[in-house]
């Protein structure tokens, strides 16, 4: 593993793990010969740094490309380009965008993920013991009585009792099954966990159970995490700070208290203006002017900005050239042309 | 249409629809489920009731009753559905078969429903077109021309663009977005005195969501329908609903004006519930009030109040002998024993 911890030394000490200029393109092939004639572009040059015990919350709408970027984390899917630096538990920050299968698997012992549907997530056949105790039995740590005990005190950390563990996911109601999934996920201790919409299957009550659970499990654990949600005020209660995506680029990246009270992006403001408030009151008096159209296709993004056509606050410039993610005050980035003129409204009231 | 009750009505004049204790059981093999276990609400003419709950309150299975779609193994158990279209004919929804000449013309004509998944409700192998004009030959009689001429400007209205193309589009060619607005093009193609919507933004992302709920406020106040909105959402809620109704375990345990349910709610569960929701730009607090336990599993609903093991105002010796009586105070309703308490701590504020 030597030749990939060349780039240790650019990563910050209080940084857990570092995205640089990560790109995934899928190919558009066409014709019976499967010519490639294009690509989706996925991600698209997407660079982030997430810190050591810290919530990143990265938001976004369906087919922004913020799932992709968590599945590229864990290497579930192959990179186009890019790196993406690690720092494991010894203090040795590994790129694992050059390791090989073999070396990821066992890298995954640092970093998991939790999935979205407790439903499809987890195996029907398979007890509680075989689901939680799985990822000890493939990395081959502990004996069977080891692996029992250890699953015993995981059910209860994620506040299901030790009973349970012969029962069969379809006993469980769906934030059980939540729990479980997280059980799973914290049985190799590991550091980084990426929760790809965790909670947003989930009823109000049962939703806000498993948030207060993921919260203590980050104190007792010192876990950091990646927080994927389209849920605005789930991400800006969770998270130390946000990334907002938009058709696989990073808008907008800033500490969650300066960009709920103003954000500097246009999508951000619009995200939050969508967001339909439990309060009538407020709800009659805000004027909310909705986005107009939908996402574009990521096979045929539109030139310059690829937010210009639904911006109201497009200029010609906009249509022509990309902007940058640029640095415009300490740890706030944003990638738009007019983020020093605009003056955008945020969620505060 | 012999089923029709012409004789004496009860129903004030205003009246749209009116729900009297009724009642939906499963027979299961576990035991009896009372999944709607006397439910009564009323709609009056243009209005817009919201219906909030959790999963397996019974929500939409009080819709599937109102529009006599039940699952084949829902036992009707009784209670009464009055039902007076715009037509000025009344009729006893609860009394008609589901196959019924009656309440085929109810359905589709005088009520409309759209629901959460449109790719699942709208046939995929028939286009747009196809299905709206369908409808419209049946249940007013046009020509397959003058059906066509008004699927196309029913497109319009939901603000499709290029109706006249998209009106020979399939499904699976629209986005979500797009589909769900045909959908609730078919549900309004025959001018309904009520629309049944239900979960109708919960698959989309929040920007098309706002566009989906200013649509149908439009359309509300264009068309003089009224509307059944049936969320988890509370925010969705407080933008839409004119009063809601709060449903727990089959029961409706509030019902008020939107502004008496957020801001002066007298049931503890509606209170738990708005406490539990992450707020934007308000509580950052690193914990959410939550409601312990969980939802009882159906075959034991506890007695007396079915919310008093989760209930943190709860009284030994009343709460769980007692089945709470409905308190009216002015247009508000709660079905707790204690409702009077929060009448008058509301009215020091």
């Amino acid at each position: 593993m030597s030749e990939a911890m060349t780039n240790a030394a650019a990563m910050p000490d209080d940084v857990l793990i570092s995205i640089r200029n990560l790109k995934k393109y899928f190919p558009i092939t066409a014709g019976w010969l499967r010519r490639k004639v294009g690509d989706v572009k996925a991600i698209d040059d997407v660079s982030l740094d997430i810190r050591k015990g810290e919530t990143f919350g990265l938001v976004g709408e369906s087919g922004s490309g913020k799932s992709t970027v968590a599945r590229l984390m864990l290497r579930a899917y192959s990179l186009t380009e890019g790196q993406i630096l690690f720092r494991q538990a010894d203090g040795s920050v590994v790129d694992l965008s050059g390791l090989t299968d073999r070396q990821m698997r066992a890298m995954r012992r640092e970093m998991q993920m939790i999935f979205q549907d407790p439903y499809s997530s987890l195996n029907p056949r398979m007890t509680l013991l075989e689901l939680v105790g799985e990822p000890m039995v493939i990395h081959g740590v502990g004996t069977q009585a080891e692996i029992r005990d250890r699953v015993a005190e995981l059910l209860q950390v994620v506040g299901l009792r030790p009973e349970f563990l012969n029962r069969y996911p379809h006993a469980f109601s769906g934030g059980q099954r939540q729990r479980i999934g997280i059980a799973r996920a914290l049985a190799l201790n590991p550091s980084f966990i990426a929760a790809d919409e965790a909670v947003s299957a989930l009823d109000v009550s049962v939703a806000a159970q498993n948030i207060n659970l993921l919260q203590d499990l980050q104190e007792k654990f010192g876990l950091t995490y990646l927080f994927i949600t389209h849920d605005l005020g789930m991400v800006e209660h969770i998270s130390d700070r946000v990334g907002v995506m938009y058709l696989g680029r990073l808008m907008e990246v800033a500490p969650t208290a300066q960009l709920f009270a103003k954000p500097l992006h246009p999508y951000t403001e619009a995200l939050m203006a969508a967001v339909p408030q439990p309060d009538p009151r407020g709800n009659r008096t805000r004027k909310r002017v909705p986005l107009k159209g939908e996402i574009a296709n990521a096979a045929n993004p539109p030139p310059g900005c690829s937010f210009h056509p639904r911006c109201p606050y497009a200029q010609a410039k906009c249509a022509t050239e990309v902007p940058a993610l640029r640095t415009v005050t300490d740890g706030r980035q944003v990638r738009c042309h007019f983020a020093e003129e605009l003056s955008l409204v945020g969620a505060m009231a | 249409m012999g089923n029709k009750t012409m004789t004496t009505s009860i129903m004030p004049p205003a009246r749209l629809l009116e729900l009297d204790n009724v009642q939906v059981h499963f027979p299961m093999r576990e035991g009896l489920v009372k999944a709607v276990n006397g439910v009564s609400y009323h709609v009056d003419k243009g209005e817009v009731l919201g219906i909030v709950g959790e999963s397996g309150s019974g929500k939409s299975i009080t819709a599937r009753a109102i529009m006599r779609l039940l699952p084949k193994r829902a036992v009707d158990a009784g209670g009464q559905i009055l039902f007076r279209p715009r037509t000025g004919e009344e009729f006893e929804l609860s009394q008609l078969s589901r196959n019924s000449r009656a309440i085929r013309q109810v359905r589709g004509h005088h009520i409309g429903m759209i629901f959460q998944e449109p790719m699942t409700a709208l046939s995929p192998v028939h286009t747009i077109g196809t299905q709206i004009m369908r409808t419209i030959q049946l249940h007013m009689g046009l020509g397959r021309a003058a059906a066509r001429e008004r699927a196309i400007d029913l497109l319009a209205k939901v603000q499709l663009p290029r109706p006249k193309e998209l009106v020979d589009a399939y499904p699976h060619q629209l986005s979500g977005g797009m589909r769900q607005r045909a959908m609730i093009a078919l549900a309004i193609s025959c001018d309904p005195s009520l629309l049944i919507a239900d979960e109708p933004t919960t698959a989309l992302d929040v920007t098309t969501e706002a566009q989906i709920l200013d649509l149908l406020k439009s359309l509300q106040s264009e068309l003089g329908m009224a509307i059944i909105f049936i969320t988890h959402n509370f925010g969705v809620v407080a933008d839409i609903a004119d009063r809601v109704s709060v449903m727990y375990l089959g029961r409706i345990v509030e019902t008020a004006s939107v502004d008496d349910i957020f801001y002066a709610p007298k049931h503890p569960y509606t209170q738990a519930l708005l406490r539990s929701i992450p707020r934007l730009g308000v509580d950052q607090g690193r914990r959410l009030p939550t409601i312990p336990g969980m939802v009882p599993d159906p075959f034991s609903v506890p007695s007396g109040c079915a919310f008093n093991p989760r209930c943190s105002h709860a009284i030994t010796g009343l709460c769980e002998v007692q089945d709470p009586p409905e308190k009216r105070f002015n247009g508000q309703m709660s079905r707790c024993h204690i409702a009077d308490r929060f009448a008058q701590e509301l009215a020091h504020v």
